[in-house]
């Protein structure tokens, strides 16, 4: 008995490892394990032994049952895996082929540019406002001390679209609304779209876009001013740049200032990009003039502040270095997806 | 303001390179425009000798010239000029050398015969009559004397000057002048600044014998000076003179003239010469303009006056416009022999207005645009005299007519150190901000704290202390200021709720695939007819501006689609096969004419073309925005002009029309020059701002099973889905969980003018299983709402 069991598991092994694919495994199942199997017939044949025998009897083939199963779930296994590797093996695509393109959309790079100023500004406790881009008289030239038929007014073209209604021809315009409507500490900034009268060129566009910078509190001074305006040229520039003030002419801020930096291309050398001198002119800044403040009812002998000026596309054009600012307003596709 | 530094050099005593002086002026507060250095760009043009002079055997014109250029043999040059003679000395340019304007000579052949140079004139070496005398003359310089052959021409020329441009700022027009600018560098330099003095003497008389001086309007013209200079020499002004105006862009004509606009240069005060004998009844009236008068000025325009221009009139009529430009009638010529001498004030407004209006600008009418200094004119005037004595040009009568009727006192700001030091944050030496401030010509006096300072009228820009940290700054150097990081009460910077909407709009967009866009506000008012806009359309009432730079750019935009419809017009032509763009920017809308400033609506525009758009694709991205704020949407025909009649529609956000979209008017595409179907959205954006989005909360995944029913109906061809899937709603009631449009059919078994659409609808209770039951009870109701409409299911 014991040697034709030792036969059959042979026998059922054997058949196991010959087996090519699921169906002969399952039919070698089905031959010794099934219902009509040999194995399972053994067992049905119990009933014929002696009844001493049958514990024993029913171990052994217990055992040998136990040992064809396992046998033919690991060949089953094997063949499975096999499967598995041949069917991925067919599968392999060429990865070169070109992708399925994802329809991704994207910002303005003016809009990238404000967005990357706003979270400067932001982080250092700037409120983000925005102002009208029609704008008065009063709140773009009067009240900014530039008073009717003064020469400074002669700095800006602007468009007027009645008596004393004109397009905004600086951010600065929000100063004057943001102090006439809350009480120091201010700080906040106010990006948006400007318009000068300049004819379309390479370098000018009647259309253009600021961010102004305000700040009003006690005891602010030229080195905050520095402070506020080196972080955000770290920011924009890199950690190496410097930041130098040259004096100038605004009629809303004295002391006035034109702020600089090291040129980013040669680093201060003195190249093609800063004509030689290492340095680019990049915003134009200031102490807000006494009588700005007093116009807006905030007393300059107690309260001081500084506000700039920085044009977006500007930086949008030396960040990406685009040569003529009209691509900003063309709005090709193949511009527009580089960014 | 162009300068030459050799004439400043006159005034100020200028210790460094031209190079340092130009890095340090423009920290001080003087940009560099230009640095002109005379001779720049000449080389290898050296003085020569005419040795021999032979006509061209093959030209009636060519002359072929040995030269003696300092070489042991001569060398042979051909011209056509023809104002040499032998042993004439003129500038030759060799062979590869280079003139002005990078023009470069080398040897070649001119009509088979060889040339090795070429001779000069002196306008080819960039000079004028008043550089070098002869340099105007048509033909070759002859040069004076007999410079030695070889010599660099620059060498022999005194072509050693440089002239620089600075940039005057507005609020400085004290320093647009010689001797401001000369007082700016001494002090930049720490050097001495010397004015010329005045010293002249008169011939007696009695100028009240010659002419009445009378002002009419004190408050255009503060302060009139006059003075008489008779028995007029006239004649060319000297070198230096001529110099002096030719560097700074201006042209000499006689020594009277030029002495007026030296004068002008050096001081920065305007002067005018009347011819004396021109002068109509021997008066001078300032006076404005009257009704219907006419001036010619000395250029020869005619010009109608109109009463608010100011104007020195004789006894008669204008003789001038104030400020601006002389009358032809009473110029100085060659021949006048008597002269009134003006130097006066007026105000800067008046005479910006009348040049603006006449459309002259001039010398004189900019620095009075920029403000002159009524102190000044005694200077200049004093100044001019000089020069007349000192090149005997005429005589000059006693006494002058000076009307005003105050002069105004110095300003005196007193204040503290701290106070100014409070603005700029570090500490400068007391004794340096004096110094400095008084070396500028504000006499200053420190105690202690307290600080007292002078200001005379000639820098009325200076008010206070914020005015004098900037003075004192600008020369003690701004590069002693030290960041200093941000300080000050904690504040959190945040947005205003409609940036960060629009924001969250652009997130979404962006990620559905779109492109942001950026155009101008401003259109062509023509916009309206492409858009082919009925005649009373709101949005044809378009705000103009009255200064545009061309019709295309005259009207502020009353809708954005026109503008979207040009950018995908030039993606179109230039083969870019799809695109999908976005616009968030502002409609302008004011009661015309204009007298308060207008509404500034936020608004959208969307555009889309390529073979995978249609309207749904277009009506897929505006219902995920109007979701973006939690909108309820519905969806209606629409009659925009612009647009397909069948393919459009207008969306109402919570019952409010919040949006236009559909697919472009063939005949508005073929306006803009577009050959294809292109897709378009204007949303209107306030509106959506305005809603108030419910605050989003939980709701617990279903626990039970969905039903799915299918419906299959048929319905008239008219019906609208959205009516349809409006009944089953209503029917479905509040288990109704999603309704599917799966199909919608006509043609063959469907009977005509009638359609099949097919539904999918589920249903679902939160609380238990739905049983075949209540299934069919909400079935049945779905069915009821929908023969209602006329849709009945297919059988």
């Amino acid at each position: 008995m014991k040697e034709k069991l030792a036969a059959i598991i042979n026998a059922a092994v054997s058949a196991a490892s010959e087996a090519v694919d699921e169906k002969q495994i399952e039919d070698i199942r089905v031959k010794y394990l099934g219902k009509k199997g040999e194995i399972t017939a053994l067992l049905k044949n119990m009933g014929s032994l002696a009844p001493e025998e049958r514990p024993k009897m029913g171990q052994l083939v217990n055992e040998a049952k136990e040992q064809v199963e396992s046998a033919i779930n690991e060949y089953r296994k094997k063949l499975k895996a096999k499967a598995i590797e041949l069917k991925l093996k067919a599968e392999a695509v060429d990865i070169t082929l070109p992708e399925k393109e994802v329809c991704a959309g994207g910002l303005h790079p003016l809009s990238i540019v404000t967005n990357d100023l706003i979270d400067i500004f932001q982080s250092m406790g700037f409120d983000v406002l925005d102002g009208p881009e029609v704008e008065t008289d009063y709140y773009n030239f009067e009240c900014l001390n530039v008073p009717a038929d003064h020469p400074a007014r002669d700095m800006q073209d602007t468009f007027y679209l009645a008596d004393k209604i004109l397009l905004r021809t600086q951010t600065s315009a929000a100063q004057i609304r943001t102090m006439e409507n809350r009480k120091p500490p201010i700080r906040i900034i106010c990006p948006g779209r400007v318009f000068r009268a300049d004819e379309v060129d390479a370098t000018h566009s009647p259309v253009f876009h600021q961010l102004e910078g305000l700040v009003v509190d006690k005891g602010i001074t030229m080195c905050d001013l520095m402070g506020v305006l080196e972080q955000f040229a770290r920011e924009i520039y890199g950690d190496d740049v410097k930041v130098r003030f040259r004096p100038s002419f605004f009629p809303f801020t004295e002391p006035s200032v034109e702020v600089d930096v090291s040129c980013t291309e040669c680093g201060g050398k003195g190249c093609r990009v800063c004509k030689g001198e290492g340095w680019i002119e990049i915003l134009g800044a200031g102490m807000v003039h006494p009588n700005v403040l007093r116009c807006c009812g905030i007393d300059p002998d107690v309260y001081t502040g500084f506000a700039f000026g920085i044009g977006i596309d500007r930086i949008t054009t030396t960040r990406y270095k685009i040569s003529d600012i009209r691509l900003l307003f063309e709005n090709d596709k193949r511009f527009l997806e580089q960014f | 303001m162009k300068v030459s530094l050799d004439h400043l050099k006159r005034y100020v005593d200028i210790n460094v390179s031209v190079e340092e002086l130009c890095e340090r002026m423009p920290l001080a507060g003087f940009e560099i425009e230009s640095i002109t250095r005379q001779g720049e760009g000449i080389s290898r043009v050296v003085a020569a000798k005419i040795l021999d002079i032979k006509p061209h055997e093959n030209s009636d014109h060519l002359q072929i010239c040995q030269m003696d250029v300092g070489e042991k043999e001569p060398v042979q040059i051909v011209t056509g000029a023809q104002n040499i003679s032998v042993g004439d000395y003129v500038p030759a340019a060799l062979d590869n050398s280079f003139l002005p304007g990078g023009v470069h000579i080398v040897a070649g052949k001119l009509r088979g015969a060889d040339s090795f140079g070429m001779l000069c004139s002196g306008e080819e070496l960039g000079l004028t009559e008043a550089d070098y005398e002869g340099a105007g003359v048509h033909g070759i310089l002859i040069l004076k004397g007999e410079p030695k052959p070889g010599t660099d021409i620059k060498e022999v020329l005194g072509l050693d000057d440089t002239v620089i441009d600075f940039s005057i700022t507005s609020n400085r027009p004290d320093a647009g002048s010689f001797l401001g600018l000369a007082k700016e560098i001494s002090v930049v330099l720490g050097t001495s600044f010397k004015a010329p003095e005045t010293n002249y003497k008169t011939v007696g008389g009695n100028i009240n014998d010659y002419i009445k001086v009378s002002v009419e309007n004190r408050d255009l013209c503060p302060r009139y000076m006059g003075r008489m200079v008779k028995n007029l020499r006239i004649a060319p002004s000297p070198e230096w003179m001529q110099k002096a105006i030719t560097s700074a862009g201006m042209r000499p004509i006689n020594n009277i003239v030029d002495i007026t606009n030296f004068v002008m240069l050096e001081t920065g005060q305007p002067m005018h010469a009347f011819n004396y004998n021109d002068l109509a009844k021997k008066q001078i009236i300032v006076r404005n303009a009257r009704e219907g008068e006419k001036i010619v000025t000395i250029d020869g325009s005619e010009f109608a006056l109109t009463p608010d221009m100011l104007v020195i009139a004789d006894g008669e009529r204008p003789s001038c416009l104030a400020g601006i430009m002389g009358g032809k009638e009473s110029e100085i010529e060659a021949d006048t022999t008597d002269l009134f001498l003006e130097c006066a004030k007026f105000r800067r407004d008046n005479v910006r207005h009348t040049s603006h209006a006449l459309g002259i600008r001039t010398e004189s009418s900019a620095r009075f645009e920029k403000g002159t200094d009524i102190k000044n004119i005694e200077y200049a005037m004093d100044r001019a005299l000089s020069l007349i004595f000192e090149l005997d040009a005429g005589d000059i009568i006693e006494g002058k007519a000076d009307v005003y009727d105050s002069l105004p006192e110095d300003r005196i700001i007193k204040t503290t150190t701290d106070k100014v030091l409070e603005l700029v944050g570090i500490d400068v030496p007391k004794d340096v901000m004096g110094d400095i401030l008084n070396r500028l010509g504000l006499p200053t006096v420190i105690e202690g704290n307290e600080m007292t300072v002078r200001v005379p009228s000639i820098r009325d820009d200076v008010e206070g202390r914020a005015d004098l940290a900037e003075e004192i700054m600008r020369i003690y150097g701004y590069s002693h200021i030290k960041g200093r990081p941000m300080r000050g009460e904690v504040i959190r910077g945040s947005k205003l709720p409609e940036r960060k909407k629009a924001d969250s709009i652009k997130e979404l967009l962006c990620a559905a695939g779109l492109r942001e866009i950026a155009t101008y506000s401003f259109i062509n008012p023509a916009a309206a007819d492409m858009l082919m806009l009925a005649e009373d359309d709101g949005r044809r009432n378009m705000i103009r501006i009255i200064n545009p730079l061309g019709d295309e750019y005259s009207a502020l935009r009353t809708q954005l689609v026109s503008s979207m419809l040009s950018v995908l017009a030039t993606n179109i032509s230039r083969k870019i096969e799809s695109a999908r763009f976005f616009e968030i920017s502002k409609r302008f809308y004011g009661e015309l004419p204009l007298t308060k400033q207008p509404d500034e609506i936020p608004t959208m525009s969307i555009g889309l073309y390529g073979k995978d758009e249609d309207f749904f694709t277009l009506k897929g991205v505006v219902e995920a925005v109007m979701k973006l704020f939690g909108a309820h949407t519905e969806y209606k025909r629409s009659a925009e002009p612009f647009l397909h009649p069948g393919r459009q529609a207008q969306v109402y956000a919570n019952n409010v029309p919040a949006a236009v979209f559909g697919e472009v008017h063939p005949a508005v595409s073929e306006k803009f020059g577009i050959d294809q179907r292109v897709y378009v959205a204007e949303i209107k954006l306030d509106v959506l701002y305005a809603i108030n989005k419910r605050k989003t909360l939980y709701k617990p995944l279903p626990k039970f099973p969905a039903v799915e029913r299918d419906f299959a109906l048929l319905c008239s061809a008219e019906t609208l889905v959205g009516d349809l899937e409006r009944a089953i709603s209503s029917g479905a009631g509040r288990l109704l969980e999603k309704i599917k449009l799966f199909d919608v059919y006509t043609g063959e078994q469907i009977p005509e003018g009638k359609k099949s659409v097919a539904f999918s609808v589920w249903l679902r209770s939160a609380e238990a299983t739905l049983t075949e039951q209540q299934t069919e009870e909400i079935c049945r109701k779905i069915i009821e709402k929908l023969e209602k409409i006329g849709a009945v299911l297919r059988k």
